[in-house]
């Protein structure tokens, strides 16, 4: 929702950073993904870990794999007989390191996630707050399995945590919580292309954000997989590229579950892959594949969004006040198409916690010119006063005619719809139809994504800003990992009253008994509060969503 | 309270500290200026502030004559209210102590011309505008027993009294608070000061802004029962008091919307039980086990995921910052919402305030009750560049009408908000209204 006008340079300009070390070989692909990721800095004391965590495993092993290492950085002339044992070697090193990682999830998180937002980006107010964290809860995951090979006591500690952990699932909730959100590339398959791995950390750091964005930077990562793919002998690649994308896909989800746009997305593109005549020469299918691609996003997307804000611009008229919520892409261009025809009306935007995604709204607004008024969700009634129209943008048009979008797009089309005095105000919808999907939705419980809870917790920035940046605060990321372990080690105790005392009462909020966070991201606007759908097929009520969804998938 | 030691930022405490060393046009100026400068916010702390400062008032001036004293208190609450006129338990506690020295007088002359004045239409708001300050003092029984004697002294007067007497009776079934100044009136002397009449009936508003929040709470058990799902919303003293009582009997989920920008520190505070580093807050409140540590699930959600979780949700409790005649209310930004969210799924909404929150004001003009607050505090100074260009907004009030409230608790018990008019004119006179 946030940044579909940059969704065609987002995610051109990300994946590069990654396939440009990739290689030729799947495994060598395998290994640089994995090492690429860490910054500098933490390069010098991983490489120790692996051959530590091996030695008790396999003394043979251990020693190959020393040995390799040290070959590694130097010299590459050896005999045939040599090469072999050392990729032998290497073999093994790299099945203990994958052993290794996949125990310790989060060991490269915090390395993996730097790199992951690295390009100067909207949503780097709070990538880097997403990245501590991911940071610190692999440090103190870390630090667990560790300790409990030493002794015994702490290991009852740890299995508590683990116990507190699945306390902080909000029971109504408790479906959706499924597996922790990857927080690094480390145990991705082999099989993932890189530009696959960078944008899955890139959605998961809400640096591709918003449906259509997602879509878009979904497809051009595929089209990279596919022009990097080739048909091993034995398969056609109707039938093997469909699997192998699928390895893509889970990777994908794993990240952040898929938005119903990519998954629309990803059904045409399976359809069209299964359709491939297999007589046909690699070559010619992957660039008939590269082209369906090409012309899904700018059919479903790019064209379709220049419809419906050429449509949806002609329903704002002089002096009108336009409120909408947080930051759908759509909507953005809408406004700014309205704008250009020299229409003068005003803007309301309302945006929400933890994502904030009406600030990049509210300031590409300003910086065209429109004249903008800001207010968060405590907001609503006083913005809505004086409204005139409200444009939502949409995550999904389910079929039963309800809106799923960003959570607190509801209060906003209630607001508008039960004004005091009877006057309502028109709720607009810009959604492409590839938001559409066949499933339906009563409540926004059933069917819903749940984000890290950590998100919601405040830290203070403007304390850097006039304290000095005292050893206290540079040791700010320490307690919180030490409260996240404080269950398996009693001495964070008082680095932990510490934290307290100038961090956000929240701070350790998962070692507070009975003290749940909830983070859902979307919430279900019932079909009466829609007064009308604008689509690149047209303006339509609610109710025509399922019609319009059956027309675009049989064509 | 904090340690006389540590400097006392400028607050409720400080003032009082300060309301006993200083002359009283001192202690005047003092708290117009801590009013206008928003350092005393809270409903309570003000009314606390203003209750002190009147009984300040009244001891410093040195006369019996009820006008002078009724002229004296209107001119500081004119003063005290044209310095936030938002802040309308300010007006309340003045509106109470006005009634409280007009009581006294009419008592005095009553008992001068042997209730030649009992038709008039104001004799029927007399016992009760003293019932609930004297609630505490005096009993139900002492009330029953001695109310037939002053309806049977007035019966021969007039005949309105035979019809206005029993009903006054009837209007408040549920309160404890029968006993009235007539009930006392047998006990006075003749010519008895007016100013320790007054400043005693004081005394009991004061005791009543300490008690009222568990007053309130002794209602909870009716309210809540077993593994309900409550929503509220900031970080309302008096919510939390009222959940705590139930938490010691029963077992139920609290969602807690976090208010944010203008509350949401609180209310974090509130919910993982760290101590608010609010010295507005003086007291023991701060230092109450919170509502997880009685075994209570709270679940903290963003003010924006109110819809979607409200189709689970039992019942809505939500605080207030002053309650309307009308029986709408002014509460923090967000409640609105909240409500209408609530009404859309039908889901009762609960309002627990203290009868001092209760204002004589009918809204005919929504936007002169709002407050718009710091603005920093929605965008801070990080994005400095995007505040010059554009315009943000931050209210701290909202304005909920009373179609959206279910149910008002107060210490009086539980009502309707169709019936809050009547509450007020009990506690108000009516030449009180516009003082």
């Amino acid at each position: 929702m946030a940044n579909t006008a940059d969704p065609t340079l987002n995610p051109v300009s990300a994946p590069p950073a990654a396939p440009e070390s990739a290689s030729k070989k799947t495994n060598a692909q395998m290994e640089q993904s994995q090492s690429q990721p860490q910054p500098q800095g933490q390069k010098a004391p991983k490489p120790a870990k692996p051959a530590k965590q091996q030695q008790p495993a396999k003394d043979k092993n251990a020693a190959a794999a020393a040995a390799a290492s040290a070959d590694g950085a130097g010299s590459d002339k050896l005999s045939p007989a040599e090469l072999k044992k050392k990729a032998k070697a290497e073999k093994a090193a790299r099945r203990a390191r994958e052993r290794a990682d996949r125990e310790q999830t989060g060991a490269g998180g915090g390395g993996a996630a730097a790199s992951g937002q690295g390009p100067g980006t909207p949503a780097g107010k709070k990538g880097p707050d997403a990245g501590a964290a991911a940071a610190a809860s692999g440090k103190g995951q870390k630090g667990i399995p560790r300790r409990g090979s030493a002794q015994t006591v702490p290991q009852n500690g740890a299995a508590e945590a683990k116990k507190k952990q699945e306390d902080k699932k909000v029971a109504v909730f408790g479906h959706l919580y499924g597996q922790q959100r990857r927080t690094t590339v480390a145990g991705a398959g082999k099989e993932v292309h890189p530009a696959v791995l960078a944008l899955g950390l890139q959605m998961r750091d809400y640096v591709v954000c918003g449906s259509s964005a997602r879509c878009v930077a979904t497809l051009l990562a595929f089209k990279r997989v596919i022009e990097a793919y080739t048909t091993p002998m034995g398969t056609s690649l109707s039938r093997h590229l469909t699997t192998h994308l699928s390895h893509q896909i889970t990777y994908l989800s794993t990240c952040r579950p898929l938005s119903i746009s990519q998954g629309n997305a990803i059904r045409a593109l399976k359809l069209a892959i299964s359709s491939i005549d297999p007589s046909v020469p690699e070559a010619q299918a992957k660039s008939t594949l590269c082209e369906f691609i090409d012309t899904f996003i700018s059919e479903k997307i790019t064209v379709a969004d220049q419809v419906i804000a050429g449509s949806a611009a002609q329903k704002i008229k002089d002096g009108d006040v336009v409120v909408t919520f947080a930051g759908s892409s759509i909507v953005k261009q809408t406004l700014l198409t309205a704008f250009k025809q020299g229409k003068k009306f005003r803007v309301s935007i309302i945006d929400s916690r933890p994502l904030f995604e009406g600030k990049n709204l509210a300031r590409t607004l300003a910086n065209a010119g429109l004249e903008v008024q800001y207010s968060l969700i405590n907001g609503i009634s006083h913005a809505i006063k004086d409204a005139t129209k409200v444009f939502l943008g949409a995550h999904a048009m389910t079929s039963n005619g309800r809106l799923y979008s960003r959570v607190g797009t509801a209060l906003v089309a209630m607001s508008a719809k039960e004004r005091a005095g009877g006057v309502e105000i028109p709720v607009i919808v810009c959604c492409e139809t590839v938001k559409f999907t066949d499933r339906v939705a009563l409540d926004s419980i059933v069917v819903n994504e749940i984000a890290d809870a950590d998100e919601l917790v405040v830290t203070e920035a403007p304390h850097q800003l006039t304290d000095l940046p005292d050893p206290a605060a540079a040791a700010q990321p320490e307690p919180k990992k030490g409260g996240k372990t404080a269950a398996s080690n009693p001495s964070p105790a008082e680095s932990n009253t510490a934290s307290k005392k100038d961090g956000s009462p929240l701070t350790d909020w998962r070692d507070t008994p009975n003290l749940q966070l909830l983070n859902i991201m979307y919430d279900v606007t019932p079909a009466e509060y829609v007064d009308m759908v604008v689509t690149e097929m047209g303006s339509l009520p609610p109710s025509a969503v399922p019609i319009v969804h059956r027309m675009s998938t049989n064509l | 309270m904090p340690p006389p030691s540590a400097p006392l930022t400028p607050g409720l405490a400080s003032f009082l500290k300060s309301l006993k060393i200083n002359p009283i046009d001192t202690s005047i100026d003092n708290l117009i200026s801590l009013l206008k400068r928003r350092q005393i916010r809270h409903s309570r702390s003000c009314a606390t502030a203003t209750a002190y400062l009147l009984r300040s008032v009244i001891s410093a001036c040195r006369t019996s004559d009820a006008s002078k004293l009724i002229e004296r208190v209107q001119s500081v609450g004119r003063r005290l209210i044209a310095a936030q006129p938002r802040e309308m338990v300010v007006g309340n506690i003045v509106r109470r102590v006005l009634g409280l020295i007009r009581d006294e007088a009419e008592d005095d002359r009553d008992g001068d011309f042997s209730l030649s004045e009992a038709g008039s239409e104001s004799l029927p708001q007399t016992p009760r505008a003293g019932d609930d300050l004297s609630e505490s003092l005096y009993g139900r029984h002492d009330g029953s027993a001695s109310k037939p004697l002053s309806s049977l002294a007035a019966h021969p007067i007039s005949m309105f009294s035979l019809l206005s007497q029993p009903e006054s009776e009837n209007s408040l079934p549920g309160s404890p608070a029968s006993a009235s100044p007539s009930g006392r009136l047998p006990a006075h002397p003749q010519n008895k000061d007016i100013r320790a009449e007054v400043l005693d009936g004081i005394n009991e508003i004061i005791d009543e802004l300490g008690q009222v929040d568990d007053q309130i709470a002794a209602y909870a058990l009716d309210h809540i029962h077993s593994n309900e799902i409550i929503l509220t919303h900031t970080s309302s003293t008096t919510v939390q008091k009222f959940l705590l009582k139930a938490a010691a009997k029963r077992k139920f989920t609290v969602i807690h919307a976090e208010s944010y920008p203008n509350n949401h520190e609180a209310t974090h505070a509130t919910v993982s039980g760290t101590a608010p580093n609010d010295d507005e807050l003086l007291s023991t409140e701060s230092f109450q086990k919170p509502l997880i540590a009685h075994g209570i699930t709270v679940i903290l959600i963003p003010d924006s995921a109110v819809f979607a979780l409200m189709s689970r949700v039992n019942k809505v409790i939500l605080g207030t910052h002053s309650v309307l005649a009308n029986g709408g209310l002014v509460a923090s930004a967000g409640t609105r919402v909240i409500a209408r969210a609530a009404k859309v799924h039908q889901t009762p909404v609960v309002v627990v305030s203290g009868v001092y929150k209760l204002s004589p004001v009918y809204p005919f003009d929504f936007d002169s009750l709002i407050e718009y607050g710091d603005s920093s505090k929605v965008i801070g100074y990080e994005d400095g560049d995007l505040v010059e260009q554009i315009d943000v907004q931050n209210p701290l009030y909202d304005y909920v009408p009373a179609e959206l409230v279910d149910l008002y608790i107060t210490n009086l018990g539980g009502h309707a908000p169709s019936y809050l008019y009547r509450i007020v004119s009990d506690h108000y006179r009516k030449e009180d209204i516009n003082f």
